[in-house]
Protein backbone atom coordinates (compact mmCIF):
# COMPACT_ATOMS: atom_id res chain seq x y z
CA UNK A 1 0.00 0.00 0.00
CA UNK A 2 1.20 3.51 -0.64
CA UNK A 3 2.83 4.89 2.44
CA UNK A 4 1.95 8.49 1.74
CA UNK A 5 -1.56 9.69 1.23
CA UNK A 6 -2.35 12.09 -1.56
CA UNK A 7 -3.17 15.65 -0.64
CA UNK A 8 -6.87 15.68 0.18
CA UNK A 9 -9.27 18.59 0.41
CA UNK A 10 -12.95 19.45 0.16
CA UNK A 11 -14.23 19.93 -3.37
CA UNK A 12 -17.54 21.50 -4.38
CA UNK A 13 -18.31 19.70 -7.58
CA UNK A 14 -20.71 20.03 -10.49
CA UNK A 15 -22.43 16.95 -11.86
CA UNK A 16 -21.45 16.47 -15.51
CA UNK A 17 -23.24 13.24 -16.29
CA UNK A 18 -25.37 10.58 -14.64
CA UNK A 19 -25.89 7.15 -16.12
CA UNK A 20 -27.87 4.21 -14.77
CA UNK A 21 -25.67 1.36 -15.96
CA UNK A 22 -28.03 -1.31 -14.65
CA UNK A 23 -31.08 -1.22 -12.40
CA UNK A 24 -29.83 0.45 -9.21
CA UNK A 25 -26.24 0.92 -10.41
CA UNK A 26 -25.45 4.58 -11.02
CA UNK A 27 -22.36 6.22 -12.52
CA UNK A 28 -22.00 9.87 -11.55
CA UNK A 29 -19.43 11.98 -13.34
CA UNK A 30 -18.45 15.37 -11.95
CA UNK A 31 -16.14 18.29 -12.62
CA UNK A 32 -13.22 17.98 -10.20
CA UNK A 33 -9.87 18.71 -11.86
CA UNK A 34 -7.89 18.98 -8.63
CA UNK A 35 -9.27 15.73 -7.29
CA UNK A 36 -8.70 13.93 -10.59
CA UNK A 37 -5.11 15.15 -10.70
CA UNK A 38 -4.06 13.66 -7.37
CA UNK A 39 -6.18 10.50 -7.11
CA UNK A 40 -4.29 7.22 -6.78
CA UNK A 41 -5.78 3.85 -7.77
CA UNK A 42 -7.92 2.46 -4.95
CA UNK A 43 -8.69 5.73 -3.18
CA UNK A 44 -12.14 6.97 -2.26
CA UNK A 45 -14.06 10.13 -1.45
CA UNK A 46 -16.47 10.99 1.35
CA UNK A 47 -19.42 12.43 -0.52
CA UNK A 48 -21.91 14.68 1.27
CA UNK A 49 -25.50 13.77 0.41
CA UNK A 50 -27.08 16.87 -1.15
CA UNK A 51 -30.33 16.53 0.81
CA UNK A 52 -29.07 17.68 4.21
CA UNK A 53 -29.00 15.90 7.53
CA UNK A 54 -27.21 12.72 6.57
CA UNK A 55 -23.68 11.55 7.14
CA UNK A 56 -21.30 11.56 4.20
CA UNK A 57 -20.88 8.28 2.37
CA UNK A 58 -17.67 6.64 1.17
CA UNK A 59 -17.55 6.04 -2.57
CA UNK A 60 -14.68 4.53 -4.54
CA UNK A 61 -13.28 6.76 -7.24
CA UNK A 62 -14.05 5.04 -10.55
CA UNK A 63 -12.53 7.41 -13.09
CA UNK A 64 -10.12 10.32 -12.70
CA UNK A 65 -9.00 11.96 -15.89
CA UNK A 66 -8.54 15.58 -16.87
CA UNK A 67 -11.29 17.72 -15.38
CA UNK A 68 -13.58 14.81 -14.58
CA UNK A 69 -13.83 12.22 -11.83
CA UNK A 70 -16.63 9.76 -11.27
CA UNK A 71 -18.08 7.46 -8.66
CA UNK A 72 -20.18 4.36 -9.18
CA UNK A 73 -22.51 2.96 -6.57
CA UNK A 74 -25.39 0.61 -5.94
CA UNK A 75 -28.50 2.32 -4.59
CA UNK A 76 -29.02 0.59 -1.28
CA UNK A 77 -30.24 3.21 1.20
CA UNK A 78 -31.37 6.79 1.71
CA UNK A 79 -27.99 8.34 1.07
CA UNK A 80 -27.20 6.55 -2.17
CA UNK A 81 -30.80 7.28 -3.24
CA UNK A 82 -30.06 10.99 -2.81
CA UNK A 83 -26.98 10.73 -4.99
CA UNK A 84 -28.90 8.70 -7.55
CA UNK A 85 -31.36 11.59 -7.80
CA UNK A 86 -28.68 14.06 -8.90
CA UNK A 87 -28.70 15.30 -12.48
CA UNK A 88 -26.33 17.19 -14.78
CA UNK A 89 -25.81 20.70 -13.39
CA UNK A 90 -26.51 19.75 -9.77
CA UNK A 91 -23.85 20.34 -7.13
CA UNK A 92 -22.57 18.37 -4.18
CA UNK A 93 -19.34 18.18 -2.23
CA UNK A 94 -16.73 15.54 -1.68
CA UNK A 95 -13.70 15.23 0.61
CA UNK A 96 -10.81 13.40 -0.90
CA UNK A 97 -9.02 11.59 -2.26
CA UNK A 98 -8.75 9.47 0.88
CA UNK A 99 -7.10 6.28 2.03
CA UNK A 100 -4.21 4.15 0.88
CA UNK A 101 -4.82 2.47 -2.45
CA UNK A 102 -3.28 -0.41 -4.39
CA UNK A 103 0.47 -0.93 -4.70
CA UNK A 104 1.24 -1.89 -8.27
CA UNK A 105 5.05 -1.71 -8.30
CA UNK A 106 6.93 -4.65 -9.73
CA UNK A 107 3.96 -6.73 -10.84
CA UNK A 108 4.16 -8.37 -14.28
CA UNK A 109 0.95 -10.38 -14.41
CA UNK A 110 -1.97 -9.09 -12.41
CA UNK A 111 -5.38 -10.62 -11.78
CA UNK A 112 -8.00 -8.10 -10.68
CA UNK A 113 -11.01 -9.66 -8.99
CA UNK A 114 -14.19 -7.59 -8.84
CA UNK A 115 -17.58 -8.52 -7.47
CA UNK A 116 -20.66 -6.51 -8.35
CA UNK A 117 -20.23 -2.80 -7.77
CA UNK A 118 -16.74 -3.54 -6.41
CA UNK A 119 -15.84 -2.84 -10.02
CA UNK A 120 -16.00 0.83 -8.97
CA UNK A 121 -12.57 0.69 -7.33
CA UNK A 122 -10.60 -1.26 -9.92
CA UNK A 123 -10.72 0.75 -13.14
CA UNK A 124 -7.92 3.10 -12.04
CA UNK A 125 -5.50 0.29 -11.12
CA UNK A 126 -6.40 -1.53 -14.35
CA UNK A 127 -5.60 1.56 -16.39
CA UNK A 128 -2.35 2.16 -14.52
CA UNK A 129 -1.25 -1.43 -15.05
CA UNK A 130 -2.09 -1.48 -18.76
CA UNK A 131 -0.24 1.82 -19.18
CA UNK A 132 2.82 0.14 -17.67
CA UNK A 133 2.43 -2.78 -20.11
CA UNK A 134 1.54 -5.22 -17.34
CA UNK A 135 -0.57 -8.23 -18.34
CA UNK A 136 -3.89 -7.40 -16.68
CA UNK A 137 -6.88 -9.69 -16.40
CA UNK A 138 -10.19 -8.75 -14.85
CA UNK A 139 -12.08 -11.56 -13.12
CA UNK A 140 -15.52 -10.02 -12.87
CA UNK A 141 -18.46 -11.61 -11.09
CA UNK A 142 -22.03 -10.49 -10.56
CA UNK A 143 -25.43 -11.99 -9.91
CA UNK A 144 -26.61 -11.61 -13.51
CA UNK A 145 -25.24 -10.53 -16.90
CA UNK A 146 -27.08 -7.23 -16.53
CA UNK A 147 -25.11 -6.39 -13.39
CA UNK A 148 -21.74 -6.93 -15.09
CA UNK A 149 -21.69 -3.19 -15.69
CA UNK A 150 -19.10 -1.50 -17.88
CA UNK A 151 -17.48 -4.85 -18.77
CA UNK A 152 -16.63 -3.68 -22.29
CA UNK A 153 -14.87 -0.64 -20.88
CA UNK A 154 -12.21 -2.86 -19.34
CA UNK A 155 -11.77 -4.68 -22.64
CA UNK A 156 -11.33 -1.36 -24.41
CA UNK A 157 -8.76 -0.35 -21.80
CA UNK A 158 -6.73 -3.42 -22.72
CA UNK A 159 -7.69 -5.95 -20.06
CA UNK A 160 -8.59 -9.53 -20.70
CA UNK A 161 -12.00 -9.94 -19.06
CA UNK A 162 -13.20 -13.22 -17.56
CA UNK A 163 -16.76 -13.19 -16.23
CA UNK A 164 -18.94 -15.27 -13.98
CA UNK A 165 -22.58 -14.89 -13.00
CA UNK A 166 -24.61 -16.62 -10.32
CA UNK A 167 -27.26 -17.61 -12.85
CA UNK A 168 -24.90 -18.42 -15.71
CA UNK A 169 -26.46 -15.68 -17.88
CA UNK A 170 -22.96 -14.60 -18.92
CA UNK A 171 -19.55 -16.23 -18.59
CA UNK A 172 -18.96 -19.01 -16.08
CA UNK A 173 -21.83 -20.08 -13.88
CA UNK A 174 -20.86 -19.68 -10.24
CA UNK A 175 -18.40 -17.56 -8.31
CA UNK A 176 -15.67 -15.56 -10.01
CA UNK A 177 -13.19 -16.83 -7.44
CA UNK A 178 -13.71 -20.34 -8.87
CA UNK A 179 -12.59 -19.02 -12.24
CA UNK A 180 -9.57 -17.43 -10.55
CA UNK A 181 -8.69 -20.70 -8.85
CA UNK A 182 -8.93 -22.56 -12.17
CA UNK A 183 -6.61 -20.26 -14.10
CA UNK A 184 -3.56 -21.89 -15.62
CA UNK A 185 -1.77 -18.62 -16.12
CA UNK A 186 -0.75 -17.89 -12.56
CA UNK A 187 -0.67 -14.16 -11.75
CA UNK A 188 2.09 -12.66 -9.59
CA UNK A 189 -0.31 -10.23 -7.90
CA UNK A 190 -4.01 -10.25 -7.16
CA UNK A 191 -6.09 -7.13 -6.48
CA UNK A 192 -9.68 -7.46 -5.31
CA UNK A 193 -12.71 -5.38 -4.46
CA UNK A 194 -16.18 -6.70 -3.80
CA UNK A 195 -18.44 -8.18 -1.17
CA UNK A 196 -16.83 -9.61 1.94
CA UNK A 197 -17.44 -13.33 1.08
CA UNK A 198 -15.77 -12.78 -2.28
CA UNK A 199 -12.78 -11.08 -0.64
CA UNK A 200 -12.40 -13.94 1.82
CA UNK A 201 -12.60 -16.45 -1.03
CA UNK A 202 -10.04 -14.42 -2.97
CA UNK A 203 -7.71 -14.46 0.04
CA UNK A 204 -8.11 -18.23 0.24
CA UNK A 205 -7.44 -18.78 -3.47
CA UNK A 206 -4.45 -16.43 -3.34
CA UNK A 207 -3.08 -18.47 -0.45
CA UNK A 208 -3.56 -21.71 -2.41
CA UNK A 209 -1.86 -20.23 -5.46
CA UNK A 210 0.91 -18.73 -3.35
CA UNK A 211 0.24 -15.28 -4.79
CA UNK A 212 0.13 -12.05 -2.78
CA UNK A 213 -3.25 -10.35 -2.77
CA UNK A 214 -4.38 -6.84 -1.94
CA UNK A 215 -7.98 -6.50 -0.85
CA UNK A 216 -9.98 -3.27 -0.86
CA UNK A 217 -12.29 -3.53 2.14
CA UNK A 218 -15.63 -1.91 2.70
CA UNK A 219 -17.22 -1.02 6.02
CA UNK A 220 -19.56 1.65 7.31
CA UNK A 221 -17.48 4.80 7.74
CA UNK A 222 -18.44 7.74 9.91
CA UNK A 223 -15.63 10.25 9.43
CA UNK A 224 -13.66 8.57 6.62
CA UNK A 225 -10.45 10.27 7.72
CA UNK A 226 -9.27 8.25 10.72
CA UNK A 227 -10.85 10.38 13.42
CA UNK A 228 -13.47 8.07 14.93
CA UNK A 229 -12.10 4.50 14.87
CA UNK A 230 -15.45 3.15 13.76
CA UNK A 231 -14.38 1.20 10.66
CA UNK A 232 -11.66 -1.07 11.97
CA UNK A 233 -10.48 -4.51 10.87
CA UNK A 234 -8.23 -6.90 12.84
CA UNK A 235 -4.73 -6.79 11.40
CA UNK A 236 -1.44 -8.50 12.22
CA UNK A 237 0.28 -6.04 14.50
CA UNK A 238 3.54 -6.55 12.63
CA UNK A 239 1.97 -5.26 9.43
CA UNK A 240 3.52 -2.08 8.07
CA UNK A 241 -0.03 -0.74 8.03
CA UNK A 242 -0.73 -1.43 11.70
CA UNK A 243 -1.53 1.84 13.46
CA UNK A 244 1.49 2.96 15.43
CA UNK A 245 0.67 1.85 18.92
CA UNK A 246 0.32 -1.36 20.88
CA UNK A 247 -3.01 -3.00 20.31
CA UNK A 248 -2.88 -5.66 22.93
CA UNK A 249 -5.64 -6.13 25.44
CA UNK A 250 -5.11 -8.00 28.68
CA UNK A 251 -3.68 -11.07 26.96
CA UNK A 252 -1.10 -9.32 24.76
CA UNK A 253 -2.85 -10.06 21.48
CA UNK A 254 -0.92 -10.19 18.22
CA UNK A 255 -3.78 -8.39 16.56
CA UNK A 256 -4.45 -4.70 16.30
CA UNK A 257 -7.53 -2.96 14.94
CA UNK A 258 -6.58 -0.88 11.92
CA UNK A 259 -8.84 1.77 10.44
CA UNK A 260 -10.14 0.76 7.03
CA UNK A 261 -10.55 4.42 6.05
CA UNK A 262 -7.09 5.55 7.16
CA UNK A 263 -4.63 2.64 7.11
CA UNK A 264 -6.66 1.04 4.28
CA UNK A 265 -8.98 0.59 2.51
CA UNK A 266 -6.49 -1.70 0.73
CA UNK A 267 -4.73 -4.32 2.87
CA UNK A 268 -2.52 -7.33 2.14
CA UNK A 269 -4.76 -10.39 2.46
CA UNK A 270 -2.18 -12.38 4.44
CA UNK A 271 -1.98 -9.66 7.10
CA UNK A 272 -5.70 -9.54 7.84
CA UNK A 273 -6.87 -11.44 10.92
CA UNK A 274 -10.61 -11.32 10.21
CA UNK B 1 -26.34 46.21 12.80
CA UNK B 2 -22.95 45.79 14.45
CA UNK B 3 -19.94 44.38 12.70
CA UNK B 4 -17.77 43.68 15.70
CA UNK B 5 -19.20 40.65 17.46
CA UNK B 6 -17.27 38.91 20.21
CA UNK B 7 -17.62 35.16 19.87
CA UNK B 8 -14.93 34.28 22.40
CA UNK B 9 -15.87 32.35 25.50
CA UNK B 10 -14.22 31.43 28.74
CA UNK B 11 -14.62 27.97 30.24
CA UNK B 12 -12.96 27.94 33.64
CA UNK B 13 -9.53 29.39 32.93
CA UNK B 14 -9.65 28.24 29.31
CA UNK B 15 -10.03 31.02 26.75
CA UNK B 16 -11.61 30.00 23.47
CA UNK B 17 -11.47 32.28 20.45
CA UNK B 18 -14.63 30.63 19.15
CA UNK B 19 -17.43 28.85 21.01
CA UNK B 20 -16.97 25.64 19.02
CA UNK B 21 -15.34 22.52 20.38
CA UNK B 22 -14.97 19.31 18.39
CA UNK B 23 -16.43 16.38 20.30
CA UNK B 24 -14.21 13.72 21.83
CA UNK B 25 -13.88 10.55 19.80
CA UNK B 26 -15.22 12.23 16.68
CA UNK B 27 -12.24 14.27 15.65
CA UNK B 28 -9.14 12.20 16.34
CA UNK B 29 -6.56 14.72 17.46
CA UNK B 30 -7.60 17.34 14.92
CA UNK B 31 -4.94 16.64 12.33
CA UNK B 32 -7.22 14.14 10.60
CA UNK B 33 -9.51 17.01 9.65
CA UNK B 34 -6.82 19.61 8.92
CA UNK B 35 -7.01 19.06 5.13
CA UNK B 36 -10.67 20.07 5.15
CA UNK B 37 -10.94 22.90 7.65
CA UNK B 38 -8.83 25.71 9.07
CA UNK B 39 -8.30 24.59 12.66
CA UNK B 40 -7.54 28.17 13.70
CA UNK B 41 -11.22 28.90 13.04
CA UNK B 42 -12.50 26.52 15.71
CA UNK B 43 -12.45 26.92 19.46
CA UNK B 44 -10.75 23.67 20.25
CA UNK B 45 -10.49 19.94 19.88
CA UNK B 46 -11.49 17.52 22.61
CA UNK B 47 -9.13 14.62 22.03
CA UNK B 48 -10.15 11.00 21.95
CA UNK B 49 -10.42 9.55 25.45
CA UNK B 50 -7.35 7.89 26.87
CA UNK B 51 -7.29 5.24 29.60
CA UNK B 52 -4.64 3.89 31.96
CA UNK B 53 -4.07 0.68 30.01
CA UNK B 54 -4.20 0.23 26.21
CA UNK B 55 -7.59 -0.86 24.92
CA UNK B 56 -8.26 -2.89 21.80
CA UNK B 57 -11.81 -1.57 21.62
CA UNK B 58 -15.05 -3.31 20.73
CA UNK B 59 -15.57 -5.96 18.06
CA UNK B 60 -16.96 -4.82 14.72
CA UNK B 61 -19.32 -3.58 13.42
CA UNK B 62 -18.87 -0.45 15.49
CA UNK B 63 -21.12 1.90 13.55
CA UNK B 64 -24.69 1.84 12.28
CA UNK B 65 -26.44 4.63 10.44
CA UNK B 66 -29.90 5.26 11.88
CA UNK B 67 -32.61 7.81 11.06
CA UNK B 68 -31.17 11.31 11.56
CA UNK B 69 -28.18 9.93 13.40
CA UNK B 70 -25.91 7.02 14.06
CA UNK B 71 -25.10 4.45 16.70
CA UNK B 72 -21.51 3.85 17.67
CA UNK B 73 -19.80 1.42 19.97
CA UNK B 74 -16.07 2.00 19.55
CA UNK B 75 -15.20 0.89 23.08
CA UNK B 76 -12.51 3.45 23.92
CA UNK B 77 -9.85 1.98 21.63
CA UNK B 78 -6.68 3.82 22.64
CA UNK B 79 -2.98 3.19 23.23
CA UNK B 80 -3.02 3.77 26.98
CA UNK B 81 -1.60 6.80 28.79
CA UNK B 82 2.07 5.71 28.72
CA UNK B 83 2.28 5.37 24.96
CA UNK B 84 0.07 8.41 24.49
CA UNK B 85 2.32 10.68 26.53
CA UNK B 86 5.45 9.36 24.91
CA UNK B 87 4.37 9.34 21.25
CA UNK B 88 1.26 11.42 20.67
CA UNK B 89 0.96 14.40 22.99
CA UNK B 90 3.96 16.37 21.69
CA UNK B 91 2.29 16.57 18.27
CA UNK B 92 -0.65 18.49 19.74
CA UNK B 93 1.53 21.55 20.41
CA UNK B 94 1.15 22.63 16.79
CA UNK B 95 -2.66 22.84 16.87
CA UNK B 96 -3.80 26.44 16.29
CA UNK B 97 -6.71 26.02 18.70
CA UNK B 98 -7.36 24.82 22.24
CA UNK B 99 -6.47 21.20 22.94
CA UNK B 100 -8.55 19.45 25.58
CA UNK B 101 -7.47 16.05 26.81
CA UNK B 102 -10.16 13.47 27.52
CA UNK B 103 -9.80 11.01 30.36
CA UNK B 104 -11.70 7.75 30.73
CA UNK B 105 -11.34 5.03 33.34
CA UNK B 106 -12.78 2.20 35.33
CA UNK B 107 -12.03 3.35 38.85
CA UNK B 108 -11.56 6.63 40.66
CA UNK B 109 -7.87 5.82 40.87
CA UNK B 110 -7.68 5.30 37.09
CA UNK B 111 -9.18 8.69 36.41
CA UNK B 112 -6.90 10.46 38.85
CA UNK B 113 -3.79 8.70 37.54
CA UNK B 114 -4.47 9.49 33.88
CA UNK B 115 -5.76 13.01 34.56
CA UNK B 116 -2.74 14.03 36.62
CA UNK B 117 -0.24 12.81 34.05
CA UNK B 118 -2.13 14.28 31.11
CA UNK B 119 -2.76 17.64 32.74
CA UNK B 120 0.93 17.95 33.58
CA UNK B 121 1.69 18.39 29.88
CA UNK B 122 1.82 21.90 28.41
CA UNK B 123 0.29 20.68 25.15
CA UNK B 124 -2.94 19.93 27.01
CA UNK B 125 -4.85 23.10 27.87
CA UNK B 126 -7.77 21.58 29.75
CA UNK B 127 -9.27 18.23 30.66
CA UNK B 128 -12.58 16.62 29.92
CA UNK B 129 -13.60 13.83 32.23
CA UNK B 130 -15.45 11.18 30.24
CA UNK B 131 -17.46 9.54 32.98
CA UNK B 132 -20.27 8.74 30.59
CA UNK B 133 -19.06 6.37 27.86
CA UNK B 134 -21.97 3.99 27.22
CA UNK B 135 -19.88 1.49 25.29
CA UNK B 136 -17.61 -0.21 27.79
CA UNK B 137 -18.57 -3.08 30.01
CA UNK B 138 -20.32 -2.13 33.23
CA UNK B 139 -18.16 0.53 34.85
CA UNK B 140 -17.79 3.05 32.00
CA UNK B 141 -21.03 4.94 32.40
CA UNK B 142 -21.61 4.03 36.03
CA UNK B 143 -19.82 7.13 37.26
CA UNK B 144 -22.11 9.52 35.44
CA UNK B 145 -25.20 7.57 36.48
CA UNK B 146 -24.49 7.72 40.20
CA UNK B 147 -24.38 11.10 41.97
CA UNK B 148 -22.06 9.86 44.74
CA UNK B 149 -19.58 8.30 42.29
CA UNK B 150 -19.69 11.45 40.17
CA UNK B 151 -18.83 13.49 43.23
CA UNK B 152 -16.00 11.17 44.24
CA UNK B 153 -14.31 10.96 40.86
CA UNK B 154 -14.59 14.71 40.20
CA UNK B 155 -13.28 15.59 43.66
CA UNK B 156 -10.33 13.23 43.32
CA UNK B 157 -9.39 14.44 39.85
CA UNK B 158 -9.89 18.06 40.88
CA UNK B 159 -7.15 17.62 43.45
CA UNK B 160 -4.67 16.56 40.76
CA UNK B 161 -4.79 19.65 38.53
CA UNK B 162 -5.61 23.34 38.38
CA UNK B 163 -6.35 23.20 34.67
CA UNK B 164 -9.93 23.63 33.54
CA UNK B 165 -11.90 20.50 34.29
CA UNK B 166 -14.95 19.75 32.15
CA UNK B 167 -17.12 16.85 33.26
CA UNK B 168 -19.08 15.10 30.52
CA UNK B 169 -22.51 13.97 31.67
CA UNK B 170 -24.68 11.10 30.50
CA UNK B 171 -28.26 11.61 29.35
CA UNK B 172 -29.02 8.05 30.43
CA UNK B 173 -30.09 9.06 33.93
CA UNK B 174 -33.27 9.98 35.74
CA UNK B 175 -32.07 13.31 37.12
CA UNK B 176 -29.25 14.92 35.14
CA UNK B 177 -29.60 18.18 37.09
CA UNK B 178 -28.88 16.38 40.37
CA UNK B 179 -25.75 14.82 38.95
CA UNK B 180 -24.69 18.18 37.51
CA UNK B 181 -24.98 19.72 40.99
CA UNK B 182 -22.76 16.99 42.45
CA UNK B 183 -20.12 17.59 39.77
CA UNK B 184 -20.22 21.34 40.43
CA UNK B 185 -19.92 20.92 44.20
CA UNK B 186 -17.00 18.53 43.70
CA UNK B 187 -15.06 21.16 41.81
CA UNK B 188 -15.90 20.85 38.10
CA UNK B 189 -15.21 24.04 36.14
CA UNK B 190 -17.70 23.19 33.43
CA UNK B 191 -20.06 20.47 32.24
CA UNK B 192 -20.33 18.86 28.83
CA UNK B 193 -23.96 18.02 28.16
CA UNK B 194 -24.61 15.40 26.75
CA UNK B 195 -22.79 12.21 25.85
CA UNK B 196 -24.61 9.77 23.54
CA UNK B 197 -28.00 8.26 24.28
CA UNK B 198 -27.97 4.48 24.66
CA UNK B 199 -29.51 2.67 21.75
CA UNK B 200 -29.71 -0.53 19.75
CA UNK B 201 -30.48 -1.61 16.22
CA UNK B 202 -31.32 -5.12 15.05
CA UNK B 203 -30.79 -6.75 11.67
CA UNK B 204 -34.18 -8.32 10.98
CA UNK B 205 -32.79 -10.65 8.33
CA UNK B 206 -29.92 -11.99 10.41
CA UNK B 207 -31.90 -11.81 13.69
CA UNK B 208 -28.99 -10.27 15.51
CA UNK B 209 -27.87 -6.86 16.77
CA UNK B 210 -26.25 -4.63 14.19
CA UNK B 211 -23.43 -3.61 16.54
CA UNK B 212 -20.69 -5.99 17.63
CA UNK B 213 -21.14 -4.61 21.12
CA UNK B 214 -24.93 -5.19 20.89
CA UNK B 215 -25.71 -1.74 22.32
CA UNK B 216 -24.26 1.62 21.38
CA UNK B 217 -24.54 5.35 21.78
CA UNK B 218 -26.88 7.36 19.57
CA UNK B 219 -25.67 10.70 18.23
CA UNK B 220 -26.66 13.17 15.53
CA UNK B 221 -29.76 15.29 14.95
CA UNK B 222 -31.91 12.47 16.34
CA UNK B 223 -30.85 13.37 19.89
CA UNK B 224 -30.84 17.15 19.57
CA UNK B 225 -34.11 17.84 21.43
CA UNK B 226 -33.02 15.45 24.19
CA UNK B 227 -29.76 17.36 24.50
CA UNK B 228 -31.35 20.81 24.43
CA UNK B 229 -33.63 19.82 27.30
CA UNK B 230 -30.71 18.39 29.26
CA UNK B 231 -28.79 21.67 28.85
CA UNK B 232 -31.87 23.63 29.86
CA UNK B 233 -32.31 21.57 33.01
CA UNK B 234 -28.63 21.59 33.94
CA UNK B 235 -28.37 25.34 33.35
CA UNK B 236 -31.05 25.90 35.96
CA UNK B 237 -29.22 23.70 38.45
CA UNK B 238 -25.63 24.96 38.27
CA UNK B 239 -23.67 28.21 37.90
CA UNK B 240 -20.66 26.79 36.00
CA UNK B 241 -20.51 26.98 32.18
CA UNK B 242 -22.04 24.27 30.03
CA UNK B 243 -20.70 22.95 26.72
CA UNK B 244 -23.85 21.92 24.87
CA UNK B 245 -23.73 19.07 22.41
CA UNK B 246 -25.97 16.64 20.59
CA UNK B 247 -26.75 16.79 16.87
CA UNK B 248 -25.55 20.33 16.18
CA UNK B 249 -25.12 20.93 12.45
CA UNK B 250 -26.11 24.57 11.92
CA UNK B 251 -25.94 27.93 13.68
CA UNK B 252 -29.64 27.59 14.40
CA UNK B 253 -28.98 24.30 16.18
CA UNK B 254 -26.13 25.91 18.11
CA UNK B 255 -28.35 28.83 19.10
CA UNK B 256 -30.90 26.46 20.63
CA UNK B 257 -28.18 25.20 22.97
CA UNK B 258 -26.87 28.67 23.75
CA UNK B 259 -30.34 30.01 24.49
CA UNK B 260 -31.03 26.96 26.65
CA UNK B 261 -28.01 27.87 28.76
CA UNK B 262 -24.85 26.55 27.11
CA UNK B 263 -21.84 28.89 27.00
CA UNK B 264 -20.19 26.95 24.20
CA UNK B 265 -21.11 24.10 21.91
CA UNK B 266 -19.47 20.95 20.69
CA UNK B 267 -19.77 19.35 17.28
CA UNK B 268 -19.26 15.63 16.84
CA UNK B 269 -21.31 13.67 14.34
CA UNK B 270 -21.91 16.84 12.33
CA UNK B 271 -18.32 16.71 11.18
CA UNK B 272 -19.14 13.43 9.46
CA UNK B 273 -21.89 15.11 7.48
CA UNK B 274 -19.62 17.88 6.31
CA UNK B 275 -16.24 18.81 7.82
CA UNK B 276 -16.88 22.49 7.08
CA UNK B 277 -19.82 22.69 9.50
CA UNK B 278 -17.85 24.18 12.45
CA UNK B 279 -16.56 27.12 10.41
CA UNK B 280 -19.95 27.67 8.82
CA UNK B 281 -21.57 27.77 12.26
CA UNK B 282 -19.15 30.44 13.46
CA UNK B 283 -19.80 32.57 10.37
CA UNK B 284 -23.55 32.20 10.72
CA UNK B 285 -23.50 32.92 14.47
CA UNK B 286 -21.56 36.07 13.74
CA UNK B 287 -24.10 37.17 11.15
CA UNK B 288 -27.04 36.29 13.39
CA UNK B 289 -25.73 38.30 16.32
CA UNK B 290 -24.61 41.22 14.17
CA UNK B 291 -28.03 41.46 12.55
CA UNK B 292 -29.61 41.71 15.99
CA UNK B 293 -27.15 44.21 17.37
CA UNK B 294 -25.77 41.74 19.89
CA UNK B 295 -22.11 42.48 20.56
CA UNK B 296 -21.16 39.36 22.43
CA UNK B 297 -22.24 35.74 22.26
CA UNK B 298 -22.17 35.71 26.07
CA UNK B 299 -25.21 38.02 26.11
CA UNK B 300 -27.55 35.36 24.75
CA UNK B 301 -26.54 32.43 26.96
CA UNK B 302 -29.60 31.04 28.72
CA UNK B 303 -31.90 33.71 27.30
CA UNK B 304 -34.57 31.37 25.99
CA UNK B 305 -37.72 33.17 27.11
CA UNK B 306 -39.79 30.31 28.37
CA UNK B 307 -42.60 32.54 29.62
CA UNK B 308 -45.80 30.69 30.29
CA UNK B 309 -44.52 27.68 28.42
CA UNK B 310 -42.24 26.90 31.35
CA UNK B 311 -43.52 23.61 32.72
CA UNK B 312 -42.04 24.41 36.10
CA UNK B 313 -44.35 27.37 36.49
CA UNK B 314 -47.29 25.07 35.84
CA UNK B 315 -46.35 22.55 38.48
CA UNK B 316 -49.43 21.78 40.53
CA UNK B 317 -51.55 23.96 38.29
CA UNK B 318 -54.67 22.10 37.27
CA UNK B 319 -55.21 24.39 34.29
Amino acid sequence: MRALQSPASVHDVLVLDRTELAPGVVLLGFHAPQLAAVTQPGQFVMAVPPGGERAAVALGIYEAQGDRASVMFFVCGPRTREFAGLREGDRFSVSGPLGNGFTLDGAKNVAIVAGGVGIASVLLPAQALVRSHVRTRLFYGARTAELLVDRERFEREGCEVICATDDGSFGHRGFITQALAATEDKPDLILACGPSPMLRATAFVAGELGVAAQLSLEETFACGVGGCWGCVVPLDRNSAQAPGFPGQDEGGSEVVYARICKEGPVFWAHELRW
Amino acid sequence: MVTDVDLSVRIGSLELAYPTLMGSGCYGSGEEFAPFIDLSKIGGVVLKSVTRAPRLGNPTPRLVQTPAGMLNAIGLQNPGIDWYLEHDVAKFASRPCAVIGSVAGFSVDDYAYVAERLAARDEIHALELNISCPNVAAEGETFACDPRLTARVVKTVRATTDKTLIVKLSPNVTDIAGIAREAESAGADALAVINTVRGMAIDVNAWKPRLGNVTGGLSGPAIRPVAVLAVYEVARAVRIPIVGQGGIETASDALEFLLAGASAISIGTGNFTDPRIPVRIVEELHAYLAARGVRSLREIVGKANVGFANPYQYEGDEG
